[in-house]
């Protein structure tokens, strides 16, 4: 039977969410005659365990203290381990800033193939073929591996999250039998910036805010229509270099890339370092009083109007639709 | 101390990107740039020298353009370059194209190795990782702030909404994310000074290579086609006052395309 291994990145005590994506995905595979393994780095919580055995046939948690802080070259040294001990045919993972920074070196350890940030993965065809966006989107490039374990990485909203109750599987505790001194690098700290706030990437809804803002005390709007909307708010390059928001919410080529249901554009212009990060979003509205911002032409639906004027007005119509 | 960097010559960020009729390539507007996260590797390279000594060497990867990026490095004030343009190099994948960076590096003793967190082309941010692990060194992904004192870095890199403050003893490698610094811009003495200079190359035998650990060959993954992303229907204006506007746009995203 081929084999999966889907490595299970969490938050606080649960998955992330593009880790229940691969996991729903996986799930899928598990009924087509897929062996499905998961692994996560330290012990695995209750609610972790619920979430993920009904979509496994076997989670393994890594319970060494080297692997209680992450670092690149201790998660790539569990994992390769792992992937040498039960030898699985594909390994997915999230493309988030972890799984993006560890997943090379495992790929290099293993002399195995990875295709980063996939939007798509035909597992009919033998070998697998991988879809993933290059040139910030502007062409999707097909891809397959030469030889196997292959590696993949996913973008965060890519796959549908529809994990069902299923048969659990088996967890396992085990430790990697690692120790500090196969690690270079020693964390020092880690600061919680923003406390349980779901990150830009992994947001359904995005409220962005540019220039058009005119200031920083104005994206108290947007922060109210986001929450609204069970949403997060997201900023331009031009806005965060005037230190109006904070980087980590910096949507674009030199912030993150981002796919919600919905996003919705407000007083931006849609420069093209913008629109590649956001251009693979499901639904996209443009807010702009000028008719012919770049926005519109990536957008699916606009308004040419004084966003002070419609923002405010869409909160107070969502609020009586959601009886609020 | 010895600090090398890894930069790509890539597309304008505004290029024009079209796929050629067979799906076989794309065809890009010969319009170029220095990759927008190697020029946070560049500059902070030369930081670290300014402040502790040292030699910083840019190396790069490719035919044609590419030699111009080790120009824009001389011009802001790296003190070598390093060119492998032999075609056997070419159309690597990360993991084809890290086995012949990191060999490069290893050509001479190195302390930093820097380079930008992504591409912008091929968008696989795989190099720096990889690199590090052919070297057996650790690295530090996406950082934001670095402090080198007593052999030693401390690195912050901000993950997934929070910051991590990584000590890692050196050699190790290094890959840049904005919020790290801003580059300078070079001095017209430097410009010129990068005109004239003479680039040094590397052949795959020298680096102890064989044609077949390389580029296309050397690669474990294959691109096999290009396809054109998910084309939208086009913007529905939705007219009408403000308050109009914001209803009719609620509406459709309630009942319409359900996404509310």
């Amino acid at each position: 039977m081929e084999r999966l291994l889907i490595f299970v990145e969490t938050k606080g005590d649960r998955p992330r969410k593009v880790s229940m994506e691969l996991l729903s995905e996986g799930q899928k595979l598990r009924t087509q005659g897929y062996a499905v393994e998961a692994l996560v780095m330290g012990k695995a919580s209750e609610a972790l365990r619920q979430e993920v055995l009904p979509c496994v046939d076997r989670l393994v948690s890594l319970t060494d203290a080297v692997l209680q802080s992450y670092t690149a070259e201790g998660y790539a040294l569990a994992l390769a381990n792992h992937v040498r001990s039960i030898n699985p045919k594909v390994i997915l993972a999230g493309a988030t800033q972890i799984g993006r920074d560890f997943l090379p070196r495992v790929a290099v350890m293993l002399g195995a193939g990875i295709a980063s940030d996939a939007t798509e993965i035909r597992w009919k065809e033998d070998p697998v073929k991988i879809i993933r966006p290059v040139h910030g989107g502007r062409a999707l490039s097909q891809v397959s591996f030469v030889n196997y374990p292959s590696i993949i990485t996913t973008r965060p909203n890519s796959f549908p999250l529809e994990a069902q109750a299923g048969t659990p599987g088996e967890y396992v505790e085990k430790e990697a039998a690692m120790s500090f001194e196969d690690v270079k690098a020693k964390v020092v700290k880690v600061e919680e910036v923003t406390k349980g706030k779901v990150d830009v990437t992994e947001a359904d809804v995005i409220v962005t805010g540019g220039r058009g803002m005119k200031g920083p005390e104005n994206f108290a709007m947007l922060e109210e229509l986001a929450a609204l909307l069970g949403g997060v708010v997201g900023a331009t390059r031009s806005v965060v270099d005037a230190k109006w928001r904070d980087q980590q919410d910096q949507v674009g080529k030199s912030g993150k890339t981002v796919s919600p249901k919905l996003y919705i554009a407000v007083g931006l212009s849609g420069a093209i370092h913008h629109i590649m990060g956001m251009d693979t979003s499901k639904v996209i509205v443009a807010i702009n009083k000028d008719e012919k911002a770049n926005i519109f032409n990536y957008a699916d639906y606009g308004i040419v109007g004084d966003l002070f004027q419609v923002v405010p007005a869409m909160t107070q119509d969502i609020k009586k639709r959601l009886g609020k | 101390m010895n600090i090398v960097v890894l930069a790509k010559q890539v597309p304008d960020p505004e290029a024009f990107v079209e796929i050629r009729g067979d799906g076989t390539g794309l065809e890009i507007e010969p319009k170029f740039a220095t990759n927008l996260f190697d020029e946070f590797a560049l500059e902070e390279a030369l930081r670290i020298r300014e402040k502790h000594g040292g030699k910083v060497k840019v190396i790069t990867l490719g035919g044609g353009k590419a030699t111009e990026v080790l120009r824009t490095g001389i011009a802001m004030g790296a003190d070598e370059a390093l060119l492998l343009d032999d075609p056997a190099f070419f159309d690597g994948d990360g993991y084809a194209t890290a086995l012949a960076l990191s060999r490069a590096i290893k050509k001479d003793p190195f302390d930093v190795v820097l380079c930008g967190k992504q591409a912008t082309d091929d968008d696989r941010g795989e190099i720096g990782p990889m690199v590090a692990q052919f070297l057996n060194v650790p690295h530090v992904g996406g950082i934001t702030k670095l402090e080198i004192a007593d052999g030693k870095a401390t690195a912050e890199s901000p993950i997934e909404g929070n910051k991590a403050v990584v000590e890692v003893s050196l050699p190790a490698v290094f890959t840049t994310a904005k919020g790290l610094n801003e580059a300078r811009v070079p001095l017209i003495t430097g410009v010129m000074k990068a005109m004239k200079v003479q680039i040094p190359k590397a052949t795959p035998s020298e680096l102890g290579l064989s044609q077949e650990e390389l580029g296309k060959t050397g690669s474990k993954v294959r691109i096999e086609r290009y396809l054109p992303p998910k084309k939208r229907a086009g913007v529905r204006l939705i007219t009408g006052d403000a308050a109009e506007a914001a209803a009719e746009a609620v509406r459709i995203l309630v009942d319409e395309v359900r996404v509310i």
